[in-house]
């Protein structure tokens, strides 16, 4: 793969590296950027763009050997099968579970709250992501400490009622911003055109 | 699959976002390798390394960092799959070999990376959920991870660079048309379609037909098209601060363990500061070591072994050597710290008095006779420093059999699991 050059990977990899000279220096060239470039160095700098690239994916591919290299060295072949495993389960939970939830819900929240300001629905929506992170942190700590932590020192506090504390103080600064901002910010939803062919 | 996009497409979805995002959290990624590395090797050193022991606190900040850094990685990781999530229903799923390979990798990337945190999480309170050895795993998938997200870095430069700073043209709202947004080249119509503009909703329908399949797919997608939308800059704005408030409140309500000054906001952290046998959480129990019968008999000496002279130390010869107070913090592995007054003698005028040479390291060897950490390596640095003490008060008591009666190791920026409790035997190596 390393000998792929930016004309073949460019519609995978984001298209033509520079659309406009004053984004061309974030590698670290040494060309002016301060004026539009001749034809000619535009055409250097997405050459330096391929070596820079090539580098990385180059640096990348051995430090990706090296971790693989690393673990099979370390963990038992038997055990490996547990990694894969995992790592697959992670992404079916995410891609096929946790999006599609995130998804519905936003069509649901934005359906429920037609009449109030795309401010109200943001912040009520920022509550809801906010409080399901702090309670995807929290609810194993929950868990775990059924399973009898190795020490009493171990998962100490009541985390059952941190977490509802949490939610009862998020509640309330959400509920307060939301009042707020609907008292302040009158502007109703962007409808969405009604000419979409329903 | 374009339709899946046109329904997922949404204002932060934008390469600009994807940006913005993706730095932050590859800082991340980046300073926990950095300092899951420097505990590894503090652990696990080669022969020539040595470190720094000052500050004394110094492990305390680089774990405490490695703990925070990891969870604020949940957050962030989560906002940047949200605003790639269209880019899993690309189409042609696959263009090529190439294609293919880059696919593969971000799917190991992003599935490598969950689990990476999950496990880190997890281990931070000892639960082991799963079917592999954490420390080994861990490691490994670190290297893993640093390899995956330098080629992400790589392929994706051209994009990275030009949606790096806040002009960056096309940021989604449909004031450009060429954009090659993050690789379907569709970002901008996609959420110009979405977002009320008709002009755009216009162009959409003649590059793509507006032509729904019948069914009940239609009606699906008719229905998600018929939700209003929150405008651009509210929503984008709202992302941000949803992705802060949330970054904040799960570092600020767990880091207390660590960082003093939030432990009064400590609602989630696995431990609490001072909460332990003398004030300072325990790790390893005497239990779970098996050594409360070896650590209270009468018969317990700590030798001392250099250059073949073996000499034996009772607790009451230790207490009668000169006895040096510090203080120090017990800073674990698992990201939590507390520190602590310990007072004991210094490891350096025991190696004195066996006239050690200055340049000797010491093998640590405790009565526990299972466990990786019961036998460890304490570098000449370490040796020498004022500081480490063969520790027999905790907080001006006599040290708790769980704190490693009847002596234990205390040192300068080294983790907690090689401050060896219940010394048994101290040999230089």
């Amino acid at each position: 793969m390393g000998a792929d050059t930016n004309g073949s990977l460019g519609p995978a990899f984001g298209g033509p590296a520079f659309g406009r000279p004053g984004n061309v220096g974030v590698g670290g060239a040494g060309i002016s950027l301060l004026n539009p470039p001749p034809a000619g160095i535009a055409a250097s700098t997405s050459q330096r763009m391929r070596g820079i690239r090539l580098v990385l994916v180059s640096i990348g591919l051995l430090l990706l050997a090296w971790g693989t290299f690393v673990m099979f060295d370390s963990v038992r072949l038997t055990r490996i099968p547990g990694v894969a495993l995992w790592i697959a389960a992670a992404i079916a939970l995410h891609d096929a579970i946790l999006a599609p939830i995130v998804f519905a819900f936003g069509i649901a929240l934005r359906r429920v709250g037609r009449r109030a300001t795309g401010t109200v629905i943001a912040i009520i929506q920022s509550g809801i992501v906010v409080g399901s992170i702090v309670s995807l942190v929290a609810v194993p700590l929950i868990v775990a400490k059924n399973f009898a932590p190795a020490n009493a020192t171990v998962l100490p506090l009541n985390y059952g009622l941190n977490l509802g504390l949490f939610w009862v103080v998020l509640a309330l600064v959400t509920v307060g911003l939301s009042v707020l901002a609907f008292v302040r910010w009158r502007q109703p939803v962007e409808a969405f055109p009604d000419d979409s062919g329903r | 699959m374009y339709e899946a996009q046109r329904a997922l497409a949404s204002p932060v979805r934008n390469p600009r976002m994807a940006t913005v995002i993706g730095r932050l959290l590859g800082a991340a990624f980046l300073i926990c390798f950095g300092t899951g590395l420097y505990s590894h090797f503090l652990q696990e050193p080669l022969g020539w390394m040595r470190f720094a022991t000052r500050p004394e606190f110094l492990y305390q900040v680089t774990q405490g960092t490695h703990i925070v850094a990891g969870i604020a990685c949940l957050p962030l990781l989560l906002a940047k799959l949200y605003i790639v999530f269209p880019e899993l229903f690309a189409f042609p799923p696959v263009r090529g070999l190439v294609h293919f390979l880059e696919r593969a990798s971000i799917a190991l990337f992003v599935g490598a990376s969950l689990v990476q945190i999950t496990i880190g999480l997890l281990n931070t309170y000892q639960w082991y959920p799963w079917p592999f050895p954490f420390r080994q795993v861990h490691f490994a998938l670190g290297w893993v991870l640093i390899g995956l997200l330098v080629i992400h870095i790589g392929v994706k430069l051209p994009v990275i660079t030009r949606y790096w700073s806040k002009s960056a043209p096309n940021i989604g709202n449909g004031s450009g048309s060429s954009g090659d947004g993050m690789g379907s080249g569709d970002a901008d119509h996609l959420v110009a379609a979405v977002s009320g503009n008709r002009a755009f909703n216009a162009e959409a329908v003649r590059l793509w037909g507006s032509t729904r399949p019948s069914g009940v797919t239609g009606r699906v997608l008719d229905y998600i098209d018929a939700t209003p939308r929150v405008a651009n800059g509210v929503s984008r704005r709202g992302f941000l601060t949803t992705v802060g408030v949330a970054t904040t409140a799960v570092v600020g309500l767990t880091a207390g363990q660590t960082f003093t000054p939030l432990n009064a906001v400590n609602l989630f952290g696995p431990r609490k500061k001072g909460v332990g046998q003398q004030g300072v959480p325990v790790n390893r129990t005497s239990e779970q070591a098996q050594v409360a019968d070896a650590a209270l008999a009468p018969a317990w000496a700590l030798t001392l072994v250099v250059a073949g002279t073996e000499r034996a130390f009772t607790r009451a010869e230790l207490l009668a050597l000169p006895q040096t107070s510090v203080r120090l913090p017990i800073a674990c592995v698992e990201g939590w710290s507390q520190m602590a007054s310990w007072r004991g003698v210094r490891l350096r005028d025991l190696a004195d008095l066996m006239d050690a040479d200055p340049e000797t390291s010491f093998r640590l060897i405790s009565l526990e006779e299972r466990g990786s950490f019961s036998k460890t390596q304490m570098g000449r640095e370490y040796v020498r420093d004022p500081l480490t003490l063969v520790a027999l008060e905790l907080n001006g008591e006599t040290l708790d059999l769980e704190h490693g009666y009847p002596a234990r190791m205390i040192a300068p920026g080294r983790p907690g699991v090689l401050q060896t409790k219940w010394l048994s035997r101290i040999e230089a190596i």
